[in-house]
C-alpha cells in the first residue's frame, strides 16, 4: 500500500487486556484498547553499512527517494504493498524494525531490473532488493525457503563433485525439507521409468545413484570453489558482525575456557 | 584626478568593485561600517568555501590586501555614510567620522545579515548549548579546535543540520530562499565525517536546493563519498532528555513521528536583507524590493541599478547571494558606474 494511503493505526500497535481494573472498575475486554506509541526513537547506523557490505546493496547510500524504482517495478504494479523506495529508504535512515514487518514480501522481486535502468543515481535497486533478502536469512529473520534449499543442495554437490546426480538431489531435498519420500506422483513416476526406459539407461541410472559420479580432476577446482565460498561468507557474516554474535552466544551458553577463548 | 567613485560596504562585491575600478585607473572610496575589509567571510570567520575549497582567510583576505595596497583605493574602515545628496557625477556624501566625499557615483554592497536563530525559540538555539548555527560550526573549522559540543567539548557522535532555518517561512515574514544554505550544509557535513569519521551527520530538509554544478559536488559527493543522510522533515522542536538534544518532528517518507536523540544541531541559517537596509535606503533614496532587499532598477538590461540614476547595487544587498556571484556583480557595478561617468569614451 502506498505510504499516503497507510491507515496510522496498525492493527499491531493495539494492546486489549482480558483482565484489567483500574480504581476499582472493571475495563476488560475492548473498554481497555491502547494503542501503542508509533513513534521512532532511534536509528539503526549499522544497517546502511551491513546493506551495502552485501553484494547488490554497495550503492544503497545514494538514494534520494525520487520513486523511480517504486514506478518501474513490475512487482509494484501487482502488489501495492512492494515499494523498493520505501526499503532502500529505511534501510538507509536505519528504521530495522520497520523493514522486518514487511519481510514476508521484500524477497518477492522477479529481477527484472526495470528499477535498474530507472535509477537516476545507479543505486541498483535490484541489488539493493537481493541484499536485503539475504541481509533477512543471514540475520535469521525468514526461514529458508524450500527454492533457497534445493539450491544450497545442489550447489553443494557441484561443488563436491563437478556434476550432480538427480537421485540424490531430490533425497536430500525432500530431507532437508522434512517431506516424505512417499509420494504418489514419485512412485508414478519410477513405475513409469522402470516400465518404458531401455536397460542401458536404467543400468547406467542405477550405477549412478550406486556410485556418485565426479568430474575427473575435480580436487583442485573444488578446493578453489570452496575457498572462495568460504571467504565470501566470511566477509559476510563479519559485515553483518555474526560471527561476534556467535561468539557471545557461545560465551553465554557454555563452559569454555579463557584459553580457548583467545585462540578463537 | 577623476571624482571617486563611492562603494559602500568592503565585502566580496565592495573588494571587487574596487578593484576592478583602480585596474582601469579609476579612484574609489570604500566605506566600510567595521574596523576591518572582508565582509560575512572574514568578520564571521567561514572556514572552507564553496566551490574552490579554499580557506575565506585566503581567498576573500587576498582581495583585502589587494585593496588595501592600490593607491587608487581610500579605505575608510569604523565609518557610515550618513547623508548622501547630488546628481550622477555630482554627489557629494557626508561620513560618520566627519570626513565628506565628492563622488561621481555610488555602489551599494552593503550585504546581508545572518539571521537570528534566537526567532525560532521551538528549535533550541539561545536554550541548549549544543544547538548552534552553521555560522558558529564555520568558527569551529576556521579556528582549528574542531567541531566539539560547546557544551562540555566532547566530539559528537551524531550531529542533525536543519535547513531552511530563517528561510522560507511564513511565520516568521522571511519567504525566501536563502539560496546557499542547502550548499553550505553539504560542505560542512562532508567536513564534519572528514574530521570526526565516527560521527553521523543527518540532514533533514524540505527541499535540496543545491543547484547548478554544485549537485554533483556537494549533494551526491556528500551522499556518495560521505555518506550524509538526508531525511525529509520539518522539524517541529528540540528538546533535551538532560543528557542529549532530543529532535522531534514528523519522517514524511515513512509518515511517522520521530524523536531521535543527538549531540549537536546545527542552523542552517539563512540571510536576512542587511539590518540597516531602511537606513540605507533613506539615506541613498533608493527603494527596497517587498523582502526589504534592495530594489534592482532593471532586471535585465543593467541589472546593477536602482532605483536611483547613478546608484548602483552589488552582491548580497539584493538578495541572497553566493560569494562568487557577489564578486562578479561587484565587476558589473563597477563597469556601470565607469559607464555613466565615460560615455564618450566609451564611444570612441
Amino acid at each position: 500500500m502506498p505510504i499516503h494511503e497507510q491507515s496510522l493505526i496498525r492493527p499491531e500497535n493495539l494492546t486489549t487486556h482480558d483482565q484489567l481494573v483500574v480504581d476499582g472498575v472493571d475495563v476488560s475486554g475492548h473498554w481497555s484498547t491502547f494503542i501503542q506509541s508509533r513513534v521512532v526513537t532511534d536509528y539503526n547506523e549499522a544497517m546502511q553499512d551491513e546493506i551495502a557490505a552485501l553484494p547488490g546493496g554497495e550503492n544503497v547510500h545514494r538514494c534520494w527517494q525520487c520513486g523511480s524504482c517504486t514506478n518501474s517495478c513490475t512487482v509494484n504494479a501487482i502488489n501495492p504493498e512492494f515499494n523498493p523506495r520505501h526499503w532502500i529508504y529505511l534501510v538507509r535512515i536505519g528504521m530495522e524494525s520497520e523493514i522486518l514487518r514487511d519481510k514476508d514480501i521484500i524477497w518477492q522481486c522477479v529481477s527484472c531490473n526495470k528499477c535498474t535502468y530507472a535509477c537516476p543515481r545507479d543505486v541498483v535497486p535490484e541489488g539493493v532488493m537481493k541484499a536485503l533478502s539475504h541481509w533477512l536469512e543471514l540475520k535469521g529473520h525468514v526461514k529458508p525457503s524450500p527454492s533457497m534449499v534445493f539450491d544450497e543442495v545442489f550447489s553443494e554437490q557441484v561443488f563436491q563433485h563437478g556434476k550432480i546426480e538427480e537421485g540424490r538431489v531430490m533425497q536430500r531435498f525432500f530431507k532437508r525439507t522434512g517431506q516424505s519420500l512417499n509420494q504418489p506422483w514419485l512412485i508414478e513416476m519410477m513405475r513409469r521409468m522402470l516400465r518404458h526406459l531401455p536397460v542401458g539407461m536404467l543400468t547406467k541410472l542405477g550405477l549412478a545413484t550406486l556410485v556418485a559420479p565426479r568430474t575427473s580432476g575435480w580436487s583442485g577446482a573444488r578446493a578453489a570453489i570452496e575457498e572462495y565460498v568460504h571467504e565470501q561468507e566470511h566477509k559476510r557474516r563479519r559485515a553483518l558482525g555474526l560471527d561476534a554474535l556467535i561468539e557471545a552466544a557461545k560465551r553465554d551458553a557454555g563452559p569454555v575456557t579463557a584459553g580457548e577463548g583467545a585462540r578463537s | 584626478m577623476n571624482k571617486p567613485i563611492l562603494i559602500v560596504g568592503g565585502g566580496p562585491a565592495g573588494l571587487a568593485a574596487a578593484h576592478a575600478l583602480a585596474r582601469v585607473g579609476q579612484n574609489s572610496v570604500v566605506v566600510e561600517k567595521e574596523d576591518r575589509l572582508g565582509g560575512a567571510p572574514i568578520l564571521s570567520g567561514y572556514a572552507k568555501l564553496v566551490p574552490s575549497g579554499e580557506w575565506a582567510r585566503d581567498a576573500i583576505g587576498g582581495m583585502v590586501d589587494r585593496v588595501r595596497n592600490d593607491p587608487l583605493v581610500d579605505v575608510q574602515t569604523s565609518a557610515r555614510v550618513e547623508s548622501f545628496a547630488g546628481q550622477p557625477g555630482a554627489f557629494s556624501a557626508r561620513l560618520s567620522n566627519g570626513a565628506s566625499v565628492d563622488a561621481a557615483a555610488a555602489i551599494l554592497c552593503t550585504g546581508f545579515t545572518h539571521f537570528d536563530s534566537v526567532n525560532k525559540p521551538e528549535w533550541g538555539f539561545g536554550t541548549f548549548p549544543d544547538v548552534v548555527t552553521t555560522t558558529q560550526v564555520e568558527q569551529m573549522i576556521s579556528s582549528g579546535k574542531g567541531v566539539r559540543c560547546p557544551s562540555d567539548g566532547r566530539k559528537p557522535k551524531r550531529v542533525a543540520i536543519l535547513l531552511c532555518v530563517g528561510s522560507r517561512d511564513r511565520q516568521i515574514g522571511r519567504e525566501w530562499c536563502s539560496k546557499i544554505c542547502c550548499t553550505v550544509s553539504a560542505n560542512m557535513a562532508m567536513e564534519i565525517r572528514e574530521e570526526l569519521p565516527d560521527c553521523h551527520v543527518y540532514i533533514y530538509y524540505m527541499d535540496i536546493r543545491t543547484y547548478g554544478l554544485y549537485e554533483t559536488r556537494y549533494y551526491w559527493r556528500s551522499q556518495e563519498e560521505f555518506k550524509v543522510k538526508y531525511i525529509k522533515a520539518r522539524i517541529a522542536e528540540v528538546t533535551s532528555n538532560g543528557e542529549q538534544l532530543v529532535v522531534k518532528g514528523e519522517d514524511t517518507l515513512v509518515k511517522r513521528p520521530i524523536t531521535i536523540p543527538f549531540d549537536m544541531v546545527v542552523h542552517a541559517i539563512g540571510m536576512d536583507p542587511n539590518v540597516d537596509n531602511k537606513t540605507i535606503a533613506s539615506t541613498f533614496g533608493i527603494d527596497l524590493e517587498r523582502h526589504g532587499y534592495v530594489a534592482r532598477g532593471n532586471a535585465y538590461g543593467n541589472t546593477a541599478e536602482t532605483s536611483r540614476a547613478g546608484v548602483f547595487v552589488a552582491g548580497a544587498a539584493c538578495g541572497p547571494e553566493t560569494i562568487d556571484d557577489s564578486i562578479a556583480q561587484g565587476h558589473a557595478a563597477a563597469l556601470a558606474a565607469l559607464g555613466l561617468l565615460q560615455p564618450a569614451r566609451a564611444r570612441a
